[in-house]
């Protein structure tokens, strides 16, 4: 080589610090979530919505103060079954009652009756059923206890629970959990055990991981995916429950409002006045779409093998 | 498989146990937690008999006594116990002031019963509670029939015959024929679903009470409904008519009427009856299966090609779709959907139009009843492949070349499988517990609302009874449901194996 050409190059010093470490770019797993999340422009609009939809349905019933046992209308004709206008939005019912203020207070009822709920199910059922899924000798018991849990009839427990709490909102919740999460464990055990004898994890085994360990690195952020379809479905399908108990006379009773109870209170008057039945269906299908959009998204992203 | 052998007896086992638990508890919350007087809200009875305390009464405690509750004595059937027919003596000895009242009040008072007297005649009665325990024993111990030779012993009819030998049913079925037993047939062969019925062991889960007063419980569920089918037939006497008489189902009748006399040469005179709507069982396992079908049919090709087209258009359409039937109350789409096959397809709304023989009242409540199985069928297979699509092996075997057909078929597919293979048993012993709000839009005469009615009537002996079938057909799927487990998954292992921890 010519001397010219050696001039431009120089001796770097020995770094001992450097030569030990491993260049390979920062990972962050919840970064990496977040920016997976944040990527499609679809997810983020729809989020905002949600936001906005379930932050509107927790603010409004504190300023309407919409009780349904208060109905000043109710022998005034004239204000009842209006269609939707700029006084009233939804347009009034059949007690003359404003149905954007039912709407908004039932949502908030629902809404927080179906979120508190989801999360001791899933919190309870993950927890239960990963143990579960994974000890068989645990197992032997708990499915005789699922076995018995699940089948006592569930109206039958609504009826008598009615009898020894009374009704209202924690009386539903404590209702609605006390034997749902035994379903979502049962889920779990299942999820669990497919994977638990995978190669992988009997070679886990062998090298001595200690139970915990294997459940909570091993098994659960395979399941993340599972888990998340499972809590975008939970939530609808807890505000239907709801609608169920209503029609039986054991939910949140005649005093507070609830979506499920407006809902099978106006699908008498589909008929004559579809826009008292449309509007609740429409608002409880705006909330589950886009948690169901959300929760969808997230379970792509919770996915590690998803980011780039 | 063969290694489970073992294990399947031992869970069997566990599951009978099970089974049991479950009766406890529901004995428990049925007859004790529910308050006894609430069985009386649907009871015709009972409410006209609002203006007579006594009447009232004894009609109350009669009916308790009868459903098992208590036991409950009288001052009048113990003075009719004392002198029998001699009505002055009776007359004498029932009212509140006798020597015999006296001694009524001393005897049930030492037996630990409790002696009231009537509100208006101020006369005696006595009442003990049964204990739960001894309940839950009588009912197990009720529960399976066997059917034998000197099963009947009738007074009035000490010359009955016994003995069993093979024949023929008046319909011409081989049977197996018998007398002194409940039933005359045995055994019997017709032409109606499964073909060859036995009578020798029968279930008896009580008389249903308030709804559907006084008839067998099992006959309310698994008996024909709707109106009688009549044929012309031949009795054993020579006597011909139009009847819709199920002869394999004759039973012993201690009392014969005139009708009887001319049909029948024995006392077995009482059979159920042929009509042309399946039982309520029946109807909804047929919905439920068709609806099955055609949700595994759909649900689990399109779920697949979605993921194999993971965000093309179908997997956007199907997860419109999805998204619709989890977001909008199923009572919603139903009529939607009921709205759009009467407009359109010129589809009976409601199932009785044309009845339970027309395939066309059948199409709109099975697609109905399809959706939501569809729809959770798409998004599982659809989540399970797609997380398979991302896992190690298939990017090894997509570098080796295999092309995309064989990775999804042979090695995709097989390990999406596992977990909804689990799932066709539950899914099948759901068909029979019935689907609620289907049925009752569509008026299907099917087990969908008996449950919940039941309950909401304090029907408690058909609580009882339903909650016994159901539990034991979930629980024998539940161990199913393992079973394929292990059967599409080798690699699962139920138990624990000797040296394995």
């Amino acid at each position: 080589m010519e001397e010219k050409d050696k001039e431009l190059f120089s001796f770097a010093d020995f770094d001992e610090y450097k030569s030990e470490h491993i260049n390979a770019p920062r990972y962050s797993y919840w970064k990496s979530v977040w920016r997976t999340f944040i990527s499609d422009k679809f997810t983020v609009a729809v989020a905002i919505i949600l936001i906005i939809v379930v932050g509107f349905a927790l603010i409004q019933p504190s300023f309407s103060g919409y009780d349904p046992m208060v109905a000043p209308n109710i022998n005034n004709g004239a204000m009842k079954f209006l269609s939707p206008s700029k006084e009233h939005i939804f347009g009034t019912d059949n007690i003359g009652n404003s149905v954007f203020d039912a709407v908004w207070a039932g949502a908030k009822n629902s809404i927080l009756v179906s979120f508190i709920c989801t999360a001791i199910n899933m919190v309870l059922g993950i927890v239960v059923g990963a143990i579960w899924g994974f000890s068989k000798k645990l197992d032997k018991y708990m499915i005789e206890v699922y076995n018995v849990v699940s089948n006592v009839p569930f109206l039958l427990l609504a009826i008598i629970l009615s009898y020894v709490i009374g009704a209202g909102f924690k009386p539903l919740i404590f209702t609605m959990t006390v034997t749902d999460w035994v379903f979502v464990a049962y889920f779990i055990r299942t999820q669990v055990m497919i994977i638990r004898d995978r190669e992988y994890n009997l070679a886990s085994k062998c090298l001595g991981t200690s139970t915990w360990t294997m459940i909570t690195k091993n098994i659960l952020p395979y399941l993340i995916s599972v888990i998340m379809t499972y809590v975008s479905r939970e939530i609808p399908s807890l505000i239907s429950y709801e609608v169920f108990l209503s029609y039986m006379g054991l939910g949140l009773g005649s005093s507070i409002a609830s979506l499920g109870k407006i809902i099978s209170q106006y699908t008498s008057f589909m008929n004559g006045y579809p826009h008292l039945f449309w509007i609740p269906v429409s608002v409880m299908a705006i909330i589950s779409i886009s948690l169901y959009i959300v929760g969808q998204k997230l379970a792509d992203a919770a996915d590690p093998r998803t980011h780039r | 498989m063969k290694g489970n052998k073992g294990y399947i007896w031992k869970r069997l086992v566990r599951s009978v146990l099970s089974i049991i638990v479950i009766m406890v508890v529901v004995f428990i919350m049925v007859y004790s937690l529910v308050p006894r007087e609430n069985i009386f809200f649907n009871d015709g009875t009972y409410s006209k008999l609002g203006g007579k305390p006594d009447e009232k009464k004894d009609y109350v405690m009669r009916t308790w006594q009868k459903l098992g509750y208590l036991d409950y004595q009288t001052i009048n059937t113990y003075c009719e116990d004392l002198y029998g027919d001699n009505t002055e003596k009776v007359s004498a000895c029932i009212i509140p002031e006798s020597n015999e009242s006296k001694d009524f009040v001393e005897k049930y008072e030492t037996q630990g019963y409790t002696v009231e007297t009537l509100q208006v005649s101020k006369r005696y009665y006595a009442f003990k509670d049964v204990p739960l325990a001894k309940r839950l024993l009588t009912w197990f111990k009720d529960l399976i029939v066997i059917d034998h030779p000197w099963k009947i012993q009738d007074e009035n009819n000490p010359d009955l015959e016994r003995y069993i030998k093979p024949g023929l049913t008046e319909t011409g079925g081989l049977a197996l024929r018998a007398s002194g037993t409940l039933h005359k047939y045995l055994i019997y062969t017709d032409t109606n679903f499964p073909f060859i019925h036995q009578n020798i062991i029968t279930l008896n889960m009580g008389n249903s009470y308030p709804t559907y007063q006084g008839l067998d419980v099992l006959d309310v569920i698994f008996n024909y409904q709707g109106t009688e089918v009549k044929r012309p037939v031949t009795y054993e006497t020579g006597y011909q008519g139009d009847s819709s008489v199920i002869f394999g189902t004759l039973q012993y009748k201690p009392i014969l009427d005139k009708m009887d006399k001319q049909k029948f040469v024995d006392n077995y005179a009482d059979a159920k009856l042929l009509k042309n709507q399946q039982s309520m069982i029946g109807t909804s396992f047929i919905m439920g299966i068709f609806a099955m079908v055609l949700a595994y049919a759909i649900g689990l090709p399109v779920g697949l090609s979605m993921a194999k087209h993971k965000d093309g258009l179908i997997d956007k359409l199907g997860m419109v779709y999805i998204i619709f039937i989890i977001a909008v109350p199923s009572l919603a789409y139903i009529y939607v959907f009921r709205y759009i096959g009467t407009k359109f397809l010129g589809l009976p709304s409601v199932f009785p139009t044309f009845g339970a023989s027309d395939i066309r009242s059948w199409i709109l409540p099975v697609i109905s009843l399809a959706l939501p199985s569809i729809s959770s069928l798409m998004l599982w297979t659809r989540r399970y492949v797609v997380d398979q699509m991302n896992s190690d092996y298939v990017k090894f075997a997509k570098a080796k070349g295999l092309n995309q057909s064989e990775i999804f078929r042979s090695h995709i597919f097989k390990n999406a499988i596992i977990p909804i293979a689990q799932g066709i048993p539950s899914s099948l012993a759901g068909c029979i517990t019935g689907a609620i709000i289907t049925e009752s839009i569509y008026s299907v005469g099917g087990m969908g609302k008996m449950l919940p009615d039941a309950t909401k009537q304090y029907n408690n002996v058909m609580v009882i009874a339903l909650t016994f079938i159901f539990s034991s057909i979930s629980v024998l799927s539940v161990l199913m449901g393992d079973l394929v487990l292990t059967w599409v998954d080798p690699r699962i292992q139920l138990s624990e194996k000797e040296g394995r921890s």
